[in-house]
């Protein structure tokens, strides 16, 4: 009792505590764009730029601040203040800190945050210094832009990719007699290369039903197969279609047929394919830069095409432009020069274990050359599909993979998990636009 | 025992006792204001508060809380609302483990103290063993148990193997071994902190109740059931209360080895609550759940009291 009134308490007082905030800050909504940027670089007084990422982990904490220093260093009248904290810490303290006009004046967000960033009057729109950087659409990957569009505005400007992709452990093929040069494509080979496996014993590819990465792997076979997960204007859930049937079906049917175990525990599958007890693993680029992996030999490859058409999942991260309370324009000029030359500067940023999302430094071959782990991941992008945009969209997605446990453990039928998820999902997006609106 | 001294005290300055009995009040109130501030401040007004929170449409990010009564309660009572389905299935996952956890971490810890309650070698050094587990944050003893206990690569299903058991056990992933995971972490990480408060209590038995229980030829089990027992109640009532609210109020457990997996089976009610209110920013919602939360738990603790309540007085 104690401990649930101390949890009341502070979900009460944080709560008191937001109400006097918007309290004191009148309005909100879009904003209009908070200053201009010029084709060159920003030349007016000297600002202090506050820069919020969530970049802790792997090789970020070396490379930004080594970025930030150097562009620094050739901007006298810049000075970005680089402030990394956990993602999870960004969502929440973002909003408070931006109505109260101590938010950050450029921060990076992921694709499925941006609309509810924006529908909070978070975001400044960002078309005309989209317009005066010189960016279009077809300078990053197709339909990027599109993920950082709102209501017919652009509150993105895009960072980086992160697709799925088919992880292979080369020694496991050879025990089953596969030749690791010649990867599965398709619906066909990829089944027998399975088929070959399970006649050694060995369960080729480790279903799991969680969020890493059962549902990335359902959302890429739901698009192979044609289906989409929300209607155009997102007002209802579709992924309970043929397609989404057909999607989590196949994931079931693996688990059926002995290709792979059942109840897999989260990342199971990844430490399976390190310890050398499965072949294949549909997994994110970020693992390329995974340190065990390197103690067996794996490759990589687009993940094959088990659907109609080719797609594949991937999720991105965008800059954004902050409204704050009396922003300062000047600082979101500097703010957008920053990003601009953070773009044109970014393939070091494949160390980390992302993709650069601009288009120049993604197709200088020199990017490839350095890292090679990444050439298929390249050439996913043209299918890749991103995040939905739609204010609070987090909160349906999460009913997504709900039905991809229930399936995958067995619970349910795929077709009813996904039933059952979809009215979940259209109740959610009911509320998401009763609050945040259109 | 406490409450001897006022009555003796007041009968015998019964000619003073009025204005003495007040400024002795008021030095006690004085004592008690600090801590009386801060649960004001900090817990009775953030209560009242969040029952006015209720009663909206609150979503804290939004400039506008609409006024919508008493609908986010009858929303939990109507069968096909958003909230109804996941709070009831939260709240049977909270139920599920309570019952499956309150009784081992009552008799366990009897046991155990009664063991260490003996003159054996190493008597503090046991106590210290069991109790250590207690001193770690569920993160730590989530974290170590998510590892130790995973169906694929964790060390419980390598040894279960090597024993020639079933090796494929899915302790973290599904039901219903989630929750025997769930309940046997939760049993070992705080029998500890119930054993030392029993233990406590069984040392202030008075060892002639023995004397004179063995005199009259009573063997152990009637020891244990007509003198420990007895002994034990209010300290009893104390550790079953405080353990039934803590088992109620389970959520890092079940947040950080199951993930409220399969589905949202071990998904507990404060799970949800901090999901919807937190996380999904339904704060309205949210207390709401968290009031319908505390008046069951305000049942259970009042029927529990009166059940042990000394009848013998």
């Amino acid at each position: 009792m104690k401990k649930g009134m101390a949890r009341r308490a502070i979900a009460a007082t944080l709560a008191i505590g937001v109400g006097i905030t918007l309290a004191a800050c009148s309005g909100s909504g879009g904003g209009d764009t908070g200053g201009s940027v010029k084709a060159g670089d920003y030349s007016g007084p000297k600002v202090t730029v506050t820069f919020w990422n969530g970049w802790t982990g792997g090789a970020a904490p070396v490379l930004v601040p080594k970025l930030v220093k150097k562009f620094n260093a050739e901007h006298k009248n810049i000075v970005v203040k680089d402030v990394p904290m956990e993602w999870g810490d960004i969502a929440k303290k973002m909003p408070l800190a931006v109505k109260a006009g101590k938010g950050p004046d450029l921060a990076v967000g992921h694709g499925d945050d941006i609309a509810t960033y924006a529908a909070q009057g978070l975001l400044l729109k960002s078309d005309s210094i989209v317009k005066s950087l010189g960016y279009t659409d077809s300078d990053f990957p197709a339909g990027l832009m599109k993920d950082g569009n709102y209501n017919g505005s652009q509150y993105g400007i895009p960072w980086s990719v992160t697709p799925l992709g088919l992880y292979v452990n080369k020694d496991v093929l050879k025990q089953a007699g596969l030749d690791p040069s010649n990867l599965p494509t398709d619906k066909q080979s990829y089944l027998a290369a399975l088929q070959a496996l399970k006649a050694k014993g060995i369960q080729g590819e480790w279903v799991d039903g969680f969020v890493f990465t059962g549902t990335f792997e359902f959302e890429s076979l739901l698009w192979q197969y044609g289906g989409e997960l929300f209607n155009d204007d997102v007002s209802k859930a579709t992924f309970n279609s043929d397609a989404g049937v057909k999607a989590l079906t196949w994931m079931t049917d693996l688990i059926k047929n002995g290709y792979s175990p059942s109840n897999v525990a989260q990342d199971g599958n990844i430490n399976a394919l390190v310890a050398s007890k499965t072949a294949f693993n549909w997994n994110g680029v970020w693992q390329t830069t995974n340190t065990a992996l390197s103690k067996v030999d794996w490759t990589a490859v687009p993940v094959p095409q088990i659907g109609d058409q080719k797609a594949v999942w991937s999720s991105s991260t965008h800059w954004m432009f902050m409204n704050n309370k009396g922003q300062d324009k000047n600082k979101t000029s500097a703010a957008a020069t920053f990003v601009k030359w953070m773009n044109d500067h970014s393939s070091g940023w494949a160390e980390t274990g992302e993709l650069p999302a601009a288009n120049s430094v993604r197709n200088d071959p020199a990017l490839v050359q350095k890292y090679p782990n990444l050439k298929p991941f390249l050439e996913e992008l043209p299918y890749a599909h991103y995040e939905t945009v739609a204010p609070g969209i987090t909160n349906v997605e999460a009913t997504i993979t709900t039905a991809v446990n229930e399936a995958v453990l067995g619970k349910k039928t795929p077709k009813q998990a996904l039933d059952d998820a979809v009215k979940q999902a259209n109740q959610l997006l009911e509320q998401n636009k009763s609050q945040y609106g259109g | 025992m406490v409450s001897i001294t006022p009555t003796a005290l007041g009968a015998r300055d019964r000619v003073s006792r009025a204005p003495r009995g007040a400024r002795r009040t008021g030095t006690a109130y004085l004592f008690l204001a600090p801590f009386l501030v801060l649960f004001c401040v900090f817990v009775l007004a953030p209560c009242v508060y969040g029952l006015w929170i209720s009663l909206h449409n609150w979503n804290p990010l939004l400039p506008n809380q609409p006024f919508i009564g008493l609908k986010n309660y009858i929303d939990l009572f109507t069968p096909g609302t958003l909230t109804s389905g996941n709070f009831w299935e939260s709240m049977l996952a909270t139920g599920i483990f309570t019952v499956a956890s309150v009784p081992f971490l009552i008799v366990i810890p009897i046991g155990l103290a009664q063991l260490l309650n003996r003159r054996i070698a190493g008597g503090t050094v046991f106590r210290a063993v069991f109790f250590a587990p207690y001193v770690l944050g569920v993160a730590v003893i989530g974290v170590i148990w998510k590892y130790l206990l995973d169906p694929q690569v964790g060390v419980v299903n390598h040894v279960l193997g090597m024993l020639g058991l079933p090796a494929n056990t899915p302790w973290t992933v599904d039901v219903p071994w989630a929750w025997v995971s769930l309940v046997g972490v939760t049993v070992w990480w705080t029998m500890g902190f119930n054993t030392v408060i029993l233990l406590a209590g069984l040392k202030g038995i008075n060892a002639e109740l023995y004397d004179a229980a063995s005199v009259d030829g009573a063997g152990a089990a009637r020891k244990f059931f007509s003198v420990t027992l007895p002994g034990l109640r209010p300290v009893m009532t104390f550790v079953t209360t405080l353990t039934i609210l803590a088992s109620a109020n389970m959520f890092g457990q079940s947040y950080i080895i199951t993930g409220g997996h399969p589905g949202n089976q071990t998904r507990t009610a404060i799970m949800y609550i901090s999901d919807e209110g937190l996380s999904q920013n339904q704060m309205g919602a949210a207390s709401a759940m968290s009031y319908i939360l505390f008046a069951i738990l305000a049942v259970i603790s009042i029927i529990n009291f009166r059940l042990q309540r000394d009848t013998t007085k």
